[in-house]
């Protein structure tokens, strides 16, 4: 577990710009994350929120500007670099993305054998079943991910994203596809994280009430740009309707 | 349209010359290596020795009723063999592998891809090229010859059933008729143009399994275009493979 905050763990889009063919996702992009903070992004659909999570993790390219985690700037590094940065990081998937071949065991196996070779063949044993306690699904191991629904996939997602410890947490739509129960239930997995250890959190969503519960700070994209930044409490205080259609409850 | 065709043939050629590349570069992926021979080799074998026995058995009734207006039912063990080792057991292993692992391989990449696994797999920092298309296409690429052994040995069998059933053949005298005459050129080049065949099927299911990004409907085209185009290029290489054949071994060409 981490011990706490560090400088480390932060984030930051400097100007950043990306854009698939001839369409501009993201233009002039800029926010800092500070360590053991959690951020919500918020915004339509299309406006580029997934893809700022690609960006932070590595998996796409700013086309302009600079992404810096953990202090290291995401577009110069090598493999070797993206795998230093990118063993502090955990990332859930929308579609929680568990390797349907693996049993849920292996699933969680996998970041650990490939990303952190210090551990025994135990040690990874033990550790992938306390994470999987931690999220409420020890006894579920050995199940294929088509054999859970889609609440436990999206448990199991979680805990492989937490398996080994990461200091920044990426979430993508947590609540998306589930009922109202099951996305609270994930929403307090992710409460427990942040408060018990202090991770870092980006979480892309469009459940305004959860990310209200788990979010220090809003982000809300608006095609392509940064139409708001701050507090939840700053939010509120602006005047702005179209900033009203993302923040408010209603 | 001419000019997409010219694309997809460059773009597939790239990713068929990376795969070749990063094949001989660690790390290697044993373990992922080992299960991709399970399914591609042991998931086929059933198929690939039914098909051979059925063919054998098919090839033989056709082949008897023409020969014996001739007198000559006595060939029908070498016509079996060499029809097998030539060219019916290279070309349909290659089209039942095209068919079952094609399928499955243009699916599973695409379906990997719509549900964002593999991305998930880039975020552990494995690389997912090497992890996903470069052990299938070494598996397909070995494994193949060795079904295609399977199937020839499958359909000699066949056609030996089939003439012991018609005529009491014994089954000495129908492989001493089966092998004799049999040259290693009749047999090796045949079999081995295979692993070429079995590369192109890897390549061309991986391609479009692997590079498609259009969710359900991408699984649906991956799956088609992987049975359709390696099909066809399996067919348009063993034209020109025979002819190598012919070019490398001119014994076999008379």
């Amino acid at each position: 577990m981490s011990d706490g905050p560090d400088s480390g763990n932060t984030i930051a889009f400097e100007c950043v710009e990306k854009g698939f063919n001839a369409r501009k996702v993201l233009d002039k992009v800029s926010f800092t994350v500070a360590a053991g903070e959690a951020l919500c992004i918020l915004g339509r659909s299309g406006t580029g929120k997934s893809v700022t999570l690609k960006l932070m993790i590595g998996l796409l390219q700013a086309d302009a500007g600079k992404v810096m985690v953990a202090g290291e700037n995401m577009s110069a590094l090598d493999e070797d670099g993206l795998a230093k940065v990118r063993r502090n990081m955990g990332y859930l998937f929308q579609s929680a993305a568990l390797f349907d071949s693996f049993t849920v065991n292996q699933n969680l196996a996998l970041p650990l054998h490939r990303l952190d070779r210090t551990k025994s063949p135990e040690e990874i044993k033990q550790a992938v079943h306390q994470a999987l306690k931690e999220v409420g699904l020890e006894k579920d191991g050995e199940k294929l991910p088509s054999a859970l629904s889609g609440g436990m996939q999206k448990r199991a997602g979680l805990a492989r994203a937490l398996v080994l410890q990461p200091k920044i947490l990426l979430v993508d739509e947590p609540a998306s596809g589930l009922d109202r129960i099951t996305a609270a239930e994930i929403d307090e997995l992710l409460m427990k994280v942040k408060t018990e250890r202090r991770t870092t959190m980006v979480i892309v969503t469009h459940d305004i009430h959860g990310a209200r519960k788990i979010g220090d700070k809003f982000a809300v994209l608006d095609q392509g740009r940064v139409l708001a930044f701050g507090t939840p409490e700053e939010l509120d205080r602006h005047n702005d309707s179209r900033l009203n259609q993302f923040i408010s409850e209603r | 349209m001419l000019k997409s065709v010219f694309s997809s043939i460059g773009e597939v050629t790239l990713f068929g010359a990376r795969a070749i590349r990063d094949a001989f570069f660690p790390p290697f992926e044993w373990e992922y290596l080992f299960n991709q021979f399970y399914e591609i080799g042991v998931g086929s074998f059933l198929l690939v020795v039914a098909s051979g026995f059925a063919l054998g058995v098919v090839m033989t009734l056709h082949t008897r009723s023409t020969l014996v207006q001739f007198g000559a039912t006595a060939e029908i063990p070498i016509f079996q063999s060499l029809a097998f080792f030539n060219e019916i057991g290279p070309l349909v292993a290659a089209l039942l592998m095209a068919g079952r692992v094609g399928a499955g391989i243009g699916a599973q990449l695409a379906n990997m891809r719509a549900t964002e696994q593999i991305d998930a797999i880039e975020t552990l920092s494995v690389d997912s090229f090497k992890l996903l298309v470069v052990t299938r296409v070494i598996a397909c690429t070995l494994m193949l010859p060795l079904l295609t052994l399977f199937m020839d040995a499958a359909g000699i069998l066949g056609g030996f059933v089939s003439e012991h059933i018609w005529s009491r053949l014994s089954l000495t005298l129908y492989m001493h008729r089966a092998f004799d005459g049999v040259a290693l050129a009749d047999f090796l080049p045949p079999t081995l143009k295979t692993a070429v065949f079995g590369y192109l099927i890897a390549i061309i299911s991986c391609f479009y399994g692997y590079t498609t990004n259009e969710g359900s409907d991408g699984v649906r085209k991956a799956a088609t275009n992987s049975v359709v185009i390696s099909s066809l290029v399996v067919i348009l290489a063993d034209v020109i493979l025979v002819k190598c054949i012919f070019f490398l071994f001119p014994d076999q060409a008379i």
